[in-house]
Order: C-alpha cells, then structure tokens, then sequence
C-alpha cells in the first residue's frame, strides 16, 4: 500500500481573507450608472433640484457634450442667489448699501472663483484626474450655485437680525458664519465630484480648499465695507483680514467702554 | 493607458502634470518640434505671469521686467547646463541620449511653470491686498517677508512638484532607484548653482523703493551670487 501524505489537521483558524480596502477615492458606482443620472438637465430649475437632490446627475451632465446651456444656468442662478443674498446684508445699512452690498457680495464670489480656478484645475491635473478644465468650471459653478442656494436659506435669519442688530461687527460675523455654513456644502460636493474624476488622492484639493477659503475671506475685506457704510466704494487703505479684523473688535470693544 | 494622438493637444499638460510616465518616457525618446513648443510656451506663459504678479508689487514697469526675466532664467538654465546635465546622466548610470536629458528637464520645467502660472492670479490678489512698497523700511516690513515668504512657498511647491514627477521619469529610465535619486541630485546642485548666479545677474524682481525701475542693476555683472553671501556671512561673524 503507498504511503499517501497525509492531511493535515484541519486548523482551528478560519482563513483569513485579505480585506478589501477600496481607495478613500473610488466612487461606490460610476456616474450615469443610474437611468436617472443620463436625463439631461433643461432648465433653472431642474438644475437647483438636481444639486439639492440628484448632485451625481449634475456631475454626469456637466461631462457631457453640450454642457455649455448647464454652465450658464448654474453660473446665473449663483450670480441672482449672490445678489438677493447681497441685498439682505445691505439691509442693515439701508440706502446706498442696497446696491452696493449685492454688487460687492456678487462680484467678490465670482473674482474669487477666477482668481483660484486655475489652480484647482492644476491640483485636479497633479492628483491624475481626468477631469478636463470646462468640466471644472462647470463644477466650480456648482459648488458656487448651491452656496448661494444655502445663503438664500439663511436670508430670512440674517434680514431678522439685521433689523434688530446695531452692530455692524456681529452682523458681519454673522453673514461670516452663514456663509462658512453653505461653503462647507459647496465644497462637499465639489469634493465628491473630484472623487469621481479618477483623482489619486485629495490632497491637492484639500490645499485647494484652504487657498480658497483665505481668498474668499481675505476678498471680503479687500470690498469692505459690505455690511458698514463708507463714502467710497472700494476702500483707501489696504489690509489683511486678519488686521482688519482685529481693528474692528478694537473699535468694537472702544465703543462698548 | 490612452494612446496620445501625434499632435500635441491641451490634454497632454494634464498628461504632464498628473505624471503618467509611460507618456513622459515617450516622449522624451524623439524630438517632437510642436510638443517643444507646447511646453515652451507654458514655461514663457506660466513663468512670465507669475514674474509680472511678483513684480507688480513694485510698479507695473517692474512687472514686465520680472515677467521676462522669470522665463528667461528657467530657459537659459535649461539651455546652458544642457551639455553637463546630459554628460552627467551616463557617467552616473543613466545611459540616456542628450535629447532625452534635455527633454525631460525641459518637461520638468513645464510643469514647474504651469503651477507657477496657475497661482499667478493668487498671488496678484495677495500683492493687490498688500500696502504699497515703502522707502520707510519700518512701514512695510511686516507685509514685505509674509509677502516674500508667499512667493518662496509657491516657488518651493512648484520646484518639488517639477522634480518630483521628474523623479518618476528618472525611475522608469533608469529602472534603479538610486541611479534615478543620483542623476536628479547631480542635475538639481548643476541647476541651482548655474540658475542662483543667473538670478542674481538678472535682480532686481521686486526691487526697492529707493532705488529706480531698473531691468539690470548697473553692477549686474559685478560680483557673484556665492561671494556675496560669504561676504554677508563672514560680517555675520565678524571674520571680515
């Protein structure tokens, strides 16, 4: 009779099967997987609801051909929601205010996006997406539109506070937190677009998240006053926010005496 | 991997900045005239911008000065230790022809401009927000280093970038690590050392109130770069 090898034991120890780790970018299923995601977006407001409800669909149109008429309606809407947010924070001051605050608060947003626009677009091209840069921009409108979107949420909040507050101070801190709110779910889902864009890995666009915070803060200084009055429209003296704001706690804390 | 049409396209600086080596190795294997001038045109362009919001800070005369002397020194680096740089790579075991050293330098470069470029509008907007220039040297010298620091961090991240991907190139040519880390090392000291002595011939990029909108100084070539920061050093600790 042959010797055959013999069995081992059966160890106690289950297998261990290596886990599945999947990239902390990899989208859980491609863009347009779903039926609904490939219904082209043909109006205003098809496309407020599909940022609100469907933002996966947004992303897959604005990678389609033609995207162009998508592009406009999110930069215009952004643009409208900017100057009636705009028009709430001029309330405080009233008059002149009226029209300069939601040319202020508009313009800034969208010099704001320009002046770090291209720089997303290198960080997107150094993490290995294959976005290209008309899709960027498209994605850039959107984060843009729901940011204003969320600010129009917050206009009856900050209106009430504005009629009833004397401080310029807290009402600019005010607007300030409002808008920290809504650009947190702007960039969400600019992030959760980058992850559907093959990105290695976002760091790139992390960084790209703190140069545009700094911009954004740093433009609503470089336009004050937008809550206060002043006879001119841009301001004299240049400042960083950091020493503008230190003055205004400063003045602040002067007057309370 | 994408195959690349033969025709340089916009799509090919993505293919550059996200690093796909395949390509890079590609193309650094053959003259291409319309490539060269694709990434020569993103080193004036993105160089040059980023140059005119530097020197905006001092006056827009200024500004077109240093949006010509950026590129200028990026290209007469990449030029005048091309030689060196494609002795260098065989004698330290890369054996690659001298358009491949160049071309991948040159490819490096690029990169190093379009990140250049891209922040130029950030760095504009910093200097729009920044007091002007003082002769008052105590009015302006917080502004002055947190400016001045903008534009190292910005020309330190674009210079990592560049070498990093060039790097990666390196290591597929090479297919040894310490070849590649060793060639990089030797191209970045011949680089640095001929591009600081270019900087300092072509200075001013900011300039000083003081003094006026020059495009060279009139000592230009008069000392060198290394002489004076042992000079300053040695006043530093007194030993001149």
């Amino acid at each position: 009779m042959n010797e055959t090898n013999p069995t081992p034991p059966p160890s106690p120890i289950p297998p261990q099967i290596p886990p599945v780790v999947p990239s902390p970018l990899a989208a859980a299923r491609p863009l347009g997987e779903n039926p609904e995601e490939r219904a082209p977006i043909t109006s205003p407001v098809a496309a407020i609801e599909a940022i609100l409800r469907q933002p996966r669909r947004l992303m897959y149109q604005l990678r389609q051909p033609g995207a162009g008429a998508l592009m406009l309606y999110l930069l215009i809407i952004a643009i409208l929601c900017a100057v009636v947010y705009g028009v709430v924070v001029g309330t405080f001051s009233g008059k002149d205010q009226l029209w300069i605050a939601p040319a202020k608060v508009a313009g800034g947003m969208l010099v704001s996006a320009l002046i770090c626009l291209p720089s997303l677009y290198i960080f997107a091209c150094l993490s290995g997406s294959q976005a290209r840069l008309a899709e960027i921009s498209g994605l850039v409108m959107g984060m843009l539109m729901l940011t204003t979107i969320l600010l129009i949420g917050f206009a009856p909040v900050a209106w009430l506070f504005s009629q009833s507050t004397d401080s310029a101070n807290w009402m600019g801190a005010l607007h300030l937190i409002f808008w920290f709110i809504a650009a947190v779910f702007g960039l969400r889902f600019l992030n959760a677009a980058f992850s559907h864009s093959q990105a290695r890995s976002n760091a790139g666009f992390n960084t790209w998240v703190v140069i545009f915070m700094l911009v954004v803060v740093q433009m609503t200084t470089a336009l004050r006053p937008i809550v206060g009055t002043s006879a001119d429209f841009f301001p004299k003296q240049k400042k960083f926010f950091l020493s503008y704001w230190g003055d205004c706690l400063k003045e602040g804390a002067d007057a309370a005496r | 991997m994408q195959a690349l049409s033969a025709k340089p396209t916009r799509r090919e600086l993505s293919v550059l900045l996200s690093g796909q080596v395949d390509s890079l190795q590609s193309w650094s294997a053959q003259w291409d005239a319309r490539r060269l001038g694709l990434h020569l045109g993103v080193i004036v362009a993105g160089a040059g911008l980023y140059g005119a919001a530097v020197g905006w800070w001092r006056d827009p005369l200024q500004a077109l000065y240093t949006a010509i002397k950026f590129p200028l020194i990026i290209l007469l680096t990449a030029v005048g230790n091309a030689m060196l740089n494609a002795m260098l790579a065989p004698l330290l075991g890369l054996n690659i022809a001298f358009r491949q050293s160049f071309l991948a330098i040159v490819m490096s470069f690029t990169i190093c401009g379009a990140v250049l470029g891209s922040f130029a509008p950030v760095i504009a907007f910093v200097v729009w927000n920044s007091p002007p220039l003082s002769p008052n040297a105590g009015e302006s010298s917080g502004a002055y280093s947190f400016i001045l620091l903008t534009f190292v961090i910005v020309i330190a991240f674009a210079g990592t970038t560049a070498n990093l991907r060039l790097l990666q190139l390196l290591r597929r040519l090479a297919g040894r690590r310490n070849v590649s880390f060793r060639v990089l090392v030797a191209w970045l000291v011949g680089n640095l050392f001929f591009g600081s002595q270019l900087s300092w011939i072509l200075r001013p990029f900011i300039g000083s109130p003081g003094l006026p909108v020059q495009f060279l100084r009139a000592d230009a070539f008069k000392g060198n770069f290394y002489e004076t920061v042992f000079r300053t050093a040695a006043q530093l600790f007194n030993l001149h």
